[in-house]
């Protein structure tokens, strides 16, 4: 995804959106502004509204507390919706008058620990939710998913005496096999240590678009939503920030929030004059169509801005951090605003180089100004 | 330094071997006893005594294990899953029980159930003059005693066990599409029955070990057995031999338990988990599930205990709190202070040494000392009486060979919790101390025992307030004329004067009450 979201140049509306091919899909989950509290008076959810298309995956992004799982419970049917209504297939499945329970929605779960059952085999794990169907049938059903799975051979095993990945894989199977219309999955890859858990998001991705499943994933990791989402739903507070399709996210965040979450971003303060935003860094469009004298941020990203030293310019770098495949530099400005930039892993200044910076955004992002900005 | 560690520790470990041997010989010996008798004496107790014995036992303490299973695991699903005005008072009241010793309760059922008591008078005035109800000396009445006594053990396992329960495997069967009674059967009970059975293991451990109920109510098992051959034929050597087969099969419960237990570690799931929803309940819910838990709570502690508080009052029980009546209850004091120091001094360099240094030769003094856990109390009697008229017959009838036996008997529970305070400390404080220039002694005198400290007090008080209500091996070891509260309370039951062992019973149920709350401290929050 890093790539795509790096290539230059890009135009706002060339941006590829996976969601794209989804739109004329039918709505398997809407939800109609509802909100969800666990006491009144602080609601957890507000006045929340997005729908999932038929094989689409969405992550539900945002920081912990944000009223993620609060959502995805509600839409499993755990937590009752305080007002507004969840639809799932087209019928109404939650109301402030009435909540189908989950055992009658066919949904499918995955929670972030599995919640494998430990006092049963794998295959009478993944069995569990097939009970009402003839041995043999549920048989065929346990040895296909171990199958697609790569779980064959455990299938006598217990819980315990597997490996995180080899549960989650369970855990997965337990819920595809019952051919659910809707997909949870809860954190699915936070109890994985890094190398598994970006192993297991392509294996569960690439196993999602297989089947067609429509899932619904929470996740507080930008990278994991990024790599699993057709589209992401950013929550803050409660509140439903933006939903579009990753790049869209990542290019083009709707608030400062947004910007902020997703990704390294500095704002640097401008104003408009003449029909140009005029920050330190040179000027932009002015995109926000503000009035003549606002105050406005304009977001750069550090594969927006380029670094050229210059004994004679003013901008310091002041901190280089090694991340492998690239190094990020912050930079002070004269005015003490700081500037991150991502350069080439084998682009290495001293800190205390004196550079020139060059921002080449291909698209303007402004925001209003929080506070009085800065001379 | 290097000189002084060597030799501290290898001082400690002259006590710790020497704190085992304490333990291990005089069962050691018994057992010997048992197995070196005669054919014959093998031979005639099997032929009369043993199949009784051991089929009473039984199948006492399997209803035991039954109705306290039943009394146990409902009373704690109430409490846990369902929401109603009184709860959190129900939660601590079911423990109540716990306080009472199995003789007091025996004596309050005596005469609850007994020939003309009030339950048969109100049978009789519903059912006409000639109904009987079942005697409290019986099978039936033993079992009810020890269920009502014993089943807050399960009680508590139970509810500790479905308060951590992650709830998570409730909501993913909801996922599965599975109802709530497959729900509550193929996966709840399921993942709560290692905590039940240990909770069923310990309620059987104790049943098997029980003297105090089983004797006032005349039915026989092991260990009413064990008491009777010592005192009423004076035979050591059969006495020892009963001893042995209970205290195998005392040792197989045991080993269930554990194995259980280990078993129950994979039933943890790692990550966050989300307590259940209690279910709100209406009025009519609210008064069923009220009734039913004050009929318990009721009979097991309730009526009971103001049964004691009203023969208190009356005169022939006011009348006998005199100077002699506060001779037992210094006695007992005295008993327990002993007994309690006795234990923690020798519980702590075996607890220390374990966790410290934890060689074979260590935890297998650790281990050593636990095996009083399978002692019932006329067995640890036995044996601490049998190796001291071998030894050091001079000793005999005095406090000393008293004080040994309830060491003996009471240092598992003492270790219980002087054990997770010393392993709690990491050595790295100690260490730290050392390399601030502290030397081992003032190492221990300045970290190790202030940081262990409430683990030590609580230990104290646990072996203190167990020893005051210890009834058996206080009346076979006891120095002539020695009485305690619990030895007044099991001679004026068996005379069936109830109003005079009242005042004693009363104030072993009072004291009883701060050795639960401690108990509760420790497995509540773990909850």
């Amino acid at each position: 995804m890093h790539t795509l979201a790096r290539t230059r140049p890009i135009n706002t509306d060339q941006l590829p959106t996976r969601a794209n091919a989804f739109s004329q899909a039918v709505s398997i989950l809407e939800l109609h502004s509802i909100s969800c509290a666990y006491d009144s008076s602080r609601p957890a959810v507000r006045d929340m509204s997005f729908s999932v298309r038929e094989g689409e995956i969405l992550c539900l992004l945002g920081p912990s507390g944000c009223g993620k799982t609060t959502v995805l419970r509600a839409i499993a049917g755990f937590e009752p919706v305080q007002s507004g209504e969840i639809l799932l297939s087209g019928r109404v499945v939650s109301s402030l008058s009435e909540t189908v329970p989950t055992e009658h929605r066919r949904i499918g779960m995955v929670f972030q620990e599995y919640a494998l059952f430990p006092h049963l085999r794998v295959a009478d794990n993944i069995a569990f939710g097939l009970n009402h169907l003839p041995r043999a049938e549920r048989k065929r059903l346990v040895d296909e998913m171990l199958c697609l799975t790569g779980l064959e051979g455990f299938e006598r095993r217990y819980p315990h005496e597997l490996s995180g990945g080899q549960q989650q894989r369970v855990a997965l199977s337990r819920a595809l096999v019952q051919n659910p219309v809707l997909l949870l999955l809860d954190e699915p890859f936070s109890n994985l240590d890094p190398d598994m858990a970006s192993r297991m998001r392509q294996e569960v991705h690439a196993l999602l678009r297989r089947m067609n499943i429509t899932s619904i994933m929470v996740t507080h990791d930008h990278d994991e939503a990024f790599a699993m989402a057709d589209r992401i739903a950013v929550l803050n507070q409660g509140v439903l920030e933006q939903i579009d399709s990753p790049e869209l996210i990542y290019h083009l965040p709707a608030t400062r929030f947004v910007a902020d979450f997703v990704g390294q971003a500095d704002f640097i303060a401008g104003r408009i004059h003449q029909g140009l935003v005029h920050t330190e860094l040179g000027t932009f469009p002015n995109t926000l169509n503000g009035s003549e004298g606002d105050h406005v941020a304009v977001m750069i990203r550090p594969d927006d801005v380029h670094l050229v030293p210059n004994k004679s310019a003013e901008p310091r770098i002041v901190a280089r951090q090694f991340r492998g495949s690239e190094n990020l530099y912050t930079v002070q400005l004269p005015s003490g605003q700081i500037v991150h930039s991502s350069e080439s892993s084998t682009s290495v200044y001293q800190d205390g180089t004196s550079v020139d910076l060059h921002v080449s955004a291909t698209h303007t992002v402004l925001f209003q100004a929080e506070a009085p900005s800065r001379p | 330094m290097i000189a002084v560690r060597p030799s501290s520790l290898s001082s400690l470990q002259l006590v710790a071997l020497a704190s085992a041997a304490l333990v291990l010989l005089p069962l050691i010996y018994v057992m010997t006893l048992a197995l070196s008798a005669d054919p014959d004496v093998w031979y005639r107790l099997w032929t009369t005594r043993v199949p009784e014995l051991l089929w009473n036992t039984s199948t006492l303490a399997g209803a035991v294990a039954l109705l306290a299973l039943a009394l146990g695991v409902s009373t704690a699903w109430i409490v846990t899953r369902f929401e109603f005005p009184g709860r959190r008072i129900w939660e601590v009241a079911l423990v109540l029980p716990l306080a009472m010793p199995t003789y007091v309760l025996a004596y309050v059922y005596n005469y609850l159930l007994g020939f003309g008591g009030p339950a048969e008078q109100l049978w009789q005035s519903l059912a006409g003059p000639q109904a009987r109800i079942f005697s409290p000396q019986s099978f039936w009445g033993a079992t009810l005693v020890m269920a009502l006594d014993t089943f807050p053990f399960i009680y508590l396992l139970t509810r500790s066990a479905l308060l951590s329960f992650n709830v998570s495997f409730e909501e993913v069967a909801r996922t599965c599409g599975a109802s709530p009674l497959r729900r509550t059967l193929s996966v709840t009970l399921p993942l709560l029955r290692p905590s039940i059975v240990a909770g069923v293991a310990l309620v059987i451990l104790y049943v098997v070990s029980d003297f105090g109920a089983v004797s006032l109510l005349r039915y026989q098992t092991l260990t009413y057995a064990v008491f009777q051959q010592m005192t009423g034929q004076l035979d050591n050597q059969a006495a020892s031999i009963l001893s042995l087969l209970l205290v195998v099969l005392a040792l197989l419960f045991l080993l269930t338990e554990r194995w259980f237990r280990r078993k129950s570690r994979f039933y943890q799931t790692a990550g966050r988990y989300r307590a259940p929803k209690r279910i709100p309940c209406n009025w009519l819910q609210t008064a069923g599930l009220t009734t039913s838990l004050a009929v318990i709570v009721g009979a097991s502690f309730g009526i009971p205990v103001s049964l004691l508080i009203m023969w208190s009052l009356s005169p022939e029980a006011l009348a006998i709190l005199d100077a002699r009546f506060f001779g037992f209850v210094w006695n007992s004091a005295l008993l327990a202070t002993l007994a309690a120091t006795a234990a923690v001094l020798v519980g702590l360099p075996l607890a220390y040494l374990a966790s410290r240094k934890p060689t074979w030769l260590n935890t297998g003094c650790l281990q050593a000392a636990y095996a009083g856990y399978v002692l019932p109390g006329p067995v640890a009697a036995l044996a601490v009486l049998v190796l001291f008229l071998k030894v050091l017959p001079f000793f005999y009838g005095t406090v000393l060979v008293l004080i040994v036996a309830y060491v003996l008997h009471f240092l598992p529970a003492g270790l219980q919790s002087l054990e997770p305070s010393i392993q709690q400390i990491t050595p790295n404080v100690e260490e730290v101390a050392r390399t601030l220039g502290l030397s081992a002694r003032e190492t221990v005198r300045q970290v190790t025992l202030p940081l262990i400290r409430n683990g030590v007090i609580v230990a104290w008080v646990l072996i203190f307030l167990q020893t005051m209500k210890e009834l058996p091996a206080t009346l076979l070891l006891r120095p002539v004329g020695f009485d305690t509260l619990a030895i007044r309370v099991w001679l004026e039951a068996s005379e069936e004067y109830y109003q005079l062992g009242a005042p004693s019973a009363l104030l072993i149920v009072l004291v009883g009450l701060p050795a639960l709350g401690l108990l509760l401290s420790r497995d509540w929050r773990a909850a």
